[in-house]
């Protein structure tokens, strides 16, 4: 047990009122100055343009027209919205949904923001966002935050904390891209990489559950050791032989008509197979968690594992096959990282893993809430890497540290408080 | 297992129930997790392998080839690290080529200077409950305001290089007190608000480096001004001598003592294990959990801080992009050296001189055999794993297991 710095909660107890009015004010203040420095600061003759078409237009057989909007007034509406949400949680303190509404806030800052950097008389050449782009770009990193939080909704439900994701991305990074070099077959490449991840899952499940070791420090320390490891390896096996790792950007595979739809057909339908093999996963474990047998002692485990025990579940089994099962959704997620960047890089996971656990924390060990969490970080992250193109008087730097300081803003429950299962993290010895 | 042969017994007497035996096993897998690496991974040992049943001598070979490749690797390791018997020797022979002589060893205690410091602030942070995996990113905060004061202030040494330590000190207690007032007063997670803070010290460095007055002067790139010479930590036994290591040494060494007295003799000191060890306890004996939270983070953060700056002043002497990233990270290991003292100030004194060496003898090994550096890394990692895992050691080991020696820590779920 840690220090305990809150007074208990019982189960049934939701949000401090106070933390809710916090968040109101956030809000307020998120919304005045999105109405006042991205609307009123960019001057009333500036415009903005949204463009829908696709970058390949190869799929886009209708076309649609760029929308041409007043920088301004959008933004100072976007504003006026963002405040309307605002001043509806200050006035009514509502117990459940903060975190949607502010999920909502967040998309509106980002869109405002976009408008801003992207208008006429502003310091870049780009003078339009083009949505799709944005959506489709910032779907492949919101896609490995979700098998990341997914593998987290497995593991800390049956009350294992999984922080090793970093590591299974690292791992199933490495071998797919070696898999999938060699063979160019990616499906090979995720069951290897779901191999691997679940190897590391077992290895966190063997020490922590047979021998008790502190699960954070050995997921951690997991972390480390791959980090380390996949750099050696690079050293020794992709720098002379570069043929193992290279070209392994997964085809697109788009899905006939549904695919030609404007703005939602690209991004949803005309994705690599690791994007759908992650909406199949997100539906089978929401399914699986929450109307099944199985799930019921899962999540029995996770809470309250003595009671769990004393009607036959053996938890320590539940355990191990969650841990492994979602290592193995860690490792297809690493795989699918890869696959997004076309090849392997030590390092490049730069603390995905840790995202997709502030994402499960934020979606509040929901595989639902996990893959909103996932969307709104994978945005943020996307944006921080690609503003500079629109020449944000913000440097880059500072840009760059844009998701990991939500990440400290969502775990540090500046969004509300949220409930872990009762039993995640803690031993369980059999007497 | 609780059936005795004699057999074990007897191994069991001699083996005792000291952690140490422990930890010297672990080390010993840890050793040959390292091998293992080597092995699958060196292309002439694969090809003797895949020779193996191609003649009658092909296995000798095969396993002859596995020994030097992995002996050279390890003998490099020490050499490059401890010292060389040969150079040695030839230095007590002749009297000359003592620099020489010495410098593996003066290169570990170089880099075992802030490896120690940090690892301090990090078994504190442990003693008391709490999992600061954020020494990384104070003591680049740290270096950042120690890089800040050594070259933009002028000042004569008296006054200067205590000026810049403070400094780095400073730093590291604001990088600190961030997650400390955060979980202090929000719960959050010390874990992930410490390490996305790494990420976030991350991009300030280079924010620093490339658009602040710290830039060096016509200097495009991520480079600082070089400390002054009245910042920097001297050679501790002159410049001519050649060898690196520096008075650094003598700020650790009042580190690790004022460590010993904090946690051993002082009643702030009792309050912080005691929260470690049963917070339930602490908070029935009236310790404010706030304040120890808020506290520990503030003295772990500043001695990472002290680390980052003795690191600055006494070795790189000028603040890059590459400061503490990579490799170069003491924050991380200052995480596994913590572990494997077991939090206590002499274990980590030890544990830092353990992994510095690991460190710098993988440094010679890279330069000799080509083998990547990263393997000390590998092989650290391991041998913390196993640490943690003293059970497991003791059944690979046939020693007598006693649940008490288990790494007590502190394992809890999120935020709440």
């Amino acid at each position: 047990m840690s220090i305990d710095v809150r007074p208990e909660t019982s189960p049934t107890a939701r949000i401090p009122s106070g933390r809710t009015r916090g968040i109101g004010v956030i809000m307020l203040a998120i919304g005045l100055f999105t109405a006042l420095v991205f609307g009123v600061g960019s001057g009333f003759s500036a415009h903005s343009s949204l463009t829908f078409n696709p970058v390949s237009l190869a799929n886009a057989p209708w076309r649609v027209g760029t929308l041409t909007l007043l920088t301004a007034w959008s933004n100072v509406v976007l504003g006026l919205a963002i405040i309307a949400l605002g001043l509806d949680v200050l006035a009514r303190l509502p117990r459940r949904g903060v975190m949607a509404r502010f999920g909502v806030v967040a998309v509106l800052f980002f869109f405002a923001l976009l408008l801003w950097a992207a208008r006429t008389t502003g310091p870049s050449q780009i003078n339009f966002v083009n949505l799709t782009a944005v959506l489709i770009g910032s779907s492949a990193l919101a896609m490995v935050l979700v098998f990341g939080s997914l593998s987290g909704v497995m593991c800390e439900r049956a009350g294992v904390v999984n922080i090793a994701i970093e590591g299974q991305f690292i791992g199933g990074a490495f071998v797919g891209s070696m898999i999938a070099s060699t063979t160019h077959n990616f499906f090979l490449a995720a069951f290897v990489g779901a191999l691997v991840g679940g190897v590391l899952g077992l290895v966190l499940a063997f020490l922590s559950l047979r021998y008790l070791s502190d699960q954070i420090i050995v997921g951690v320390v997991l972390v480390t050791m791959l980090g380390s490891l996949s750099s050696y390896l690079n050293l020794q096996v992709f720098t002379p032989f570069p043929q193992y790792n290279t070209g392994n950007l997964a085809p697109n595979l788009p899905i006939p008509l549904l695919s030609k739809i404007p703005v939602i057909g690209p991004v949803f339908f005309d994705q690599t197979g690791f994007f759908y093999l992650m909406i199949v996963l997100v539906a089978l474990v929401s399914f699986a968690l929450f109307k099944t047998r199985w799930g019921l002692r899962v999540r029995a485990v996770g809470e309250h594992p003595q009671a769990a025990a004393s009607v036959g579940i053996k938890v320590i089994g539940v355990r191990y096959a969650n841990v492994i099962m979602g290592g193995a959704i860690a490792g297809v997620g690493g795989v699918a990282f890869m696959a997004s960047q076309g090849q392997f890089q030590p390092g490049y996971t730069s603390g995905l893993g840790y995202i997709a656990l502030a994402a499960l924390i934020f979606g509040r060990w929901r595989p639902s809430g996990a893959v909103v969490a996932s969307v709104l970080f994978g945005l943020s992250v996307y944006l921080a890497d690609n503003l500079q193109t629109y020449q944000v008087p913000v440097p880059t730097e500072i840009l760059g540290m844009f998701p990991y300081v939500i990440t400290i803003a969502v775990v540090s429950g500046l969004i509300g408080r949220v409930r872990p299962p009762a039993a995640d993290g803690l031993p369980y010895k059999r007497d | 297992m609780p059936e005795s042969s004699p057999r074990r017994s007897i191994w069991a007497r001699v083996t005792g129930q000291s952690p140490f035996v422990v930890t010297l096993f672990a080390l010993v897998l840890g050793l040959v997790f390292g091998a293992i690496v080597i092995v699958t991974t060196t292309a002439p040992v694969l090809d003797a392998w895949r020779g193996f049943f191609t003649s009658w001598g092909a296995p000798g070979h095969a396993i002859k080839v596995t020994a030097d490749n992995v002996g050279a690797a390890y003998r490099i390791m020490f050499t490059g690290s401890v010292f060389s018997p040969a150079t040695l020797w030839h230095a007590i022979t002749t009297g000359q080529g003592w620099s020489n002589a010495l410098t593996p060893i003066s290169e570990t205690l170089t880099y075992a200077t802030p490896l120690t410091i940090a690892s301090i602030g990090v078994g504190i942070a442990f003693q008391t409950g709490i999992f600061n995996i954020g020494a990384n990113g104070q003591a680049m905060m740290g270096g950042i305001a120690g890089a800040y004061v050594g070259t933009l202030i002028h000042l004569p040494t008296v006054l200067h290089l205590p000026f810049t330590l403070l400094a780095g000190i400073a730093g590291g207690v604001l990088a600190g007190s961030v997650p400390g007032l955060l979980k202090a007063y929000t719960g959050a997670h010390e874990v992930i608000v410490t390490l996305m803070f790494n990420y976030v010290v991350s991009a300030i460095l280079l924010y620093t480096l490339l658009s602040t007055a710290l830039q060096a002067p016509g200097q495009q790139n991520d480079i600082a001004r070089t400390l002054d010479p009245s910042a920097q930590l001297a050679p501790l036994f002159g410049t001519a001598s050649g060898l690196r290591v520096n008075y650094g040494l003598v700020i650790a060494a009042v580190v690790v003592l004022f460590a010993w007295w904090f946690l051993e003799r002082s009643s702030l000191g009792f309050d912080f294990r005691v929260t470690g060890a049963n917070p339930q306890a602490a908070r029935a004996s009236g310790i404010n959990a706030k304040a120890v939270i808020i506290l520990v983070f503030a003295i772990s953060g500043g001695l990472a801080g002290l680390a980052g700056v003795t690191e600055l002043a006494g070795f790189y002497k000028t603040l890059d992009g590459g400061f503490l990233v990579g490799n170069a990270g003491i924050g991380f290991t200052a995480i596994t050296v913590s572990l494997l003292g077991r939090n206590k100030p002499i274990g980590i004194v030890w544990a830092s001189l353990l992994f510095a060496a690991l460190g710098v003898g993988g440094r010679a090994m890279q330069a000799a055999t080509g083998i990547p550096l990263d393997l000390a890394t590998v092989i650290q990692s391991a041998v913390v794993l196993f640490v943690a895992t003293p059970v497991l050691v003791k059944e690979i080991f046939r020693l007598r297991t006693s649940p008490t020696t288990a790494l007590q820590l502190a394992t809890k779920g999120w935020g709440s």
